[in-house]
């Protein structure tokens, strides 16, 4: 059996897979077990194996803390916005883009609205701090000239959430239209000829045909969207937060970095790490059990 | 083709409008920061910079290059985003060609527990712990290791190594070539469009990198362009620092301009390679959008 020519195939292929074997085991699934700290009181001395077993103390720790409430209310809170309003501005786009004739401002019109992906939230947030400034900021220039009034609009709750979601549009929206404009370039393009001669509009015609064309990959968006749900990036928040908007800025992530790498908290901010990561899991099998009803499940 | 009809063409119109601003949102901010980083002092606080500079000075540049920090954060980050990209590729490659190969042992069992970790992961702290316990804190391993495979970018490259058909392993085989043999001989150059997006998505990765700089790396002489630029926006005493500033020269130079200068140091090398980005990373997704 050892002679088979299947098994002396696979003696390379395994000298090849070992070091990925051991990235993974190492750096993807041994974090996966250290999350035993968020049961433990983690400390250096003791390691993770040796700290003593707490069983559920930080969670019923992180849940009868009163600012742990609003944490999780502004997680929900930003995360939900940003898929309501943010998901289908790429699905518009793509529509949009797709339905552009001539092919040298579609390919113009693509190369700028990709470009804000490719720049990370430093720069991003850097633009909209330059941009927004109640000093100096051109928004503020011109509001003065228009109504001799500045406006801080980074330092209102009101105006700094809808910097933050549109920041997040703006930097994102281009570059998730990619995947439906590629859906939409393997439409059958008798269906729009077809369509045209039984006298429907350009606008129902994208209503009719684009838009159920790529509703299968709408719904696989939707589902990985929906796992991370209790995701807020931090980058983004990071740059754009401020004392003034710290009560409806401060997400999960940004309090695990504060209370878990700089506080040293280690035990408590993983607990918190643990919630979420099962909270996505759980998530994203629902979401996709839903979907499979509908015949556009992701596996 | 046919006569479009009134209501078409007024549509046709209001798209591409449309499509036009939006456009030009995307890209005129770059060029607001552009002419901030060099108009003068007094243009900026009088509010009269736009889309071109004003009382055109390099004074922002000169004074954040007379000072090695930003040059050394430069090259720290090209450094990381060189060495980054090789290490990613290579395991890259090394894990998708196996996975690709029907004849692999347990080729499901292992594509399964790899996919899974993009569904669930130990989350932030663990990971800090582990490199902490590895000793990789305050060095590159620490940026460059945890990150080395992307289980999407294997994906991508798995689904491309799928579609090289099976004759040309073949024929590798007759000739007595083994694994390696196929991989290097006939994979590899077959894929160099595949690589070369799969490198770029990687590199801009890299050159980005902030948060595991944040959180690794603290000696200020190995920070990165991202993290130095994050430090000036936030901090006018950092960026009086970074820039050997005394409070005489910001009577001619505003900390916008130095900001935006910051900005753009970072951006032009992204802009350099956004040609190359744009054609190939399209080409990568569309590859990765096919099902494998």
């Amino acid at each position: 059996m050892f002679k088979s020519r299947r098994f002396q195939y696979n003696i390379p292929l395994f000298i090849m897979f070992a070091p990925i074997i051991a990235y993974f085991l190492i750096f993807k699934f041994a974090p996966m077990g250290g999350l035993v700290i968020a049961f433990k009181n983690y400390n250096f001395t003791d390691g993770i194996w040796g700290s003593a077993w707490v069983g559920l103390d930080h969670f019923h720790t992180l849940f009868t803390n009163p600012n742990m409430l609003n944490i999780l209310r502004n997680t929900l809170v930003l995360s939900f916005l940003q898929l309501v309003l943010g998901f289908p501005f790429p699905i518009l786009l793509a529509l949009m883009i797709n339905e552009i004739r001539r092919s040298w401002f579609k390919k113009t019109v693509q190369t700028a609205v990709f470009f804000p992906h490719f720049l990370n939230w430093v720069i991003v947030g850097g633009i909209v701090i330059t941009i927004f400034s109640q000093e100096t900021g051109i928004v503020n220039n011109i509001m003065r000239w228009l109504t001799g009034d500045s406006y801080p609009y980074l330092y209102n709750t009101g105006s700094w959430l809808a910097i933050f979601i549109g920041s997040g549009i703006w930097k994102s929206a281009g570059w998730g239209a990619i995947i439906y404009l590629a859906a939409l370039a393997g439409v059958d393009q008798s269906l729009y000829e077809a369509a045209g001669l039984d006298g429907a509009s350009r606008l129902r015609q994208m209503w009719h045909i684009s838009l159920p064309s790529i509703r299968p990959v709408i719904f696989i968006i939707l589902i990985l969207s929906i796992g991370s749900i209790m995701e807020v990036g931090f980058d983004q928040v990071y740059m754009l937060q401020n004392s003034a908007v710290s009560q409806i800025a401060d997400v999960i992530s940004t309090w695990n970095y504060r209370v878990g790498i700089t506080g040293g908290r280690f035990s408590l901010a993983a607990a918190l790490g643990f919630f979420e990561s099962i909270i996505g899991l759980i998530l994203v099998l629902t979401a996709n059990s839903i979907a499979r009803r509908f015949n556009n499940g992701l596996w | 083709m046919m006569r479009e009809s009134q209501g078409d063409k007024t549509f046709g119109v209001v798209n591409n409008i449309l499509l036009l601003l939006f456009s030009l949102s995307c890209l005129l901010p770059m060029v607001h920061l552009i002419a901030l980083s060099f108009s003068s002092q007094s243009a900026i606080v009088s509010g009269q910079v736009g889309l071109w500079p004003v009382g055109s000075t390099i004074q922002a540049y000169e004074k954040l290059f007379e000072n090695s920090r930003i040059l050394t954060a430069f090259k720290n980050s090209v450094i990381i985003t060189i060495v980054g990209v090789a290490l990613n590729l290579l395991f890259t490659i090394l894990c998708s060609f196996p996975l690709s190969r029907s004849y692999m042992y347990g080729r499901r069992f292992f594509t399964l527990a790899i996919v899974f970790t993009m569904l669930f992961s130990g989350g932030l702290i663990p990971g800090y712990l582990l490199v902490k316990s590895l000793g990789l804190v305050d060095t590159y391993g620490a940026i460059w290791l945890p990150g080395l495979v992307s289980v999407y970018n294997m994906l991508v490259m798995r689904t491309f190594f799928l579609g090289i058909p099976e004759e040309l392993v073949e024929s590798a085989r007759m000739d007595g070539g083994g694994e390696w043999t196929v991989l290097f001989r006939i994979f590899l150059p077959l894929s160099l469009p595949v690589i070369a997006a799969l490198g770029l998505f990687y590199g801009v990765g890299h050159w980005n990198a902030f948060f595991n700089m944040l959180i690794f790396i603290h000696s200020p002489d190995k920070h990165n362009l991202a993290v130095m630029v994050q430090q000036m926006i936030m901090s006018q005493s950092i960026m009086q620092e970074i820039g050997n500033l005394s409070p005489e020269d910001f009577k001619t130079i505003t900390p916008e301009s130095i900001k935006s200068a910051g900005i753009i140091v970072m951006v032009v090398p992204m802009l350099l390679v956004y040609p190359f980005l744009q054609k190939y990373f399209i080409k990568g997704m569309l590859i990765g959008a096919v099902k494998g």
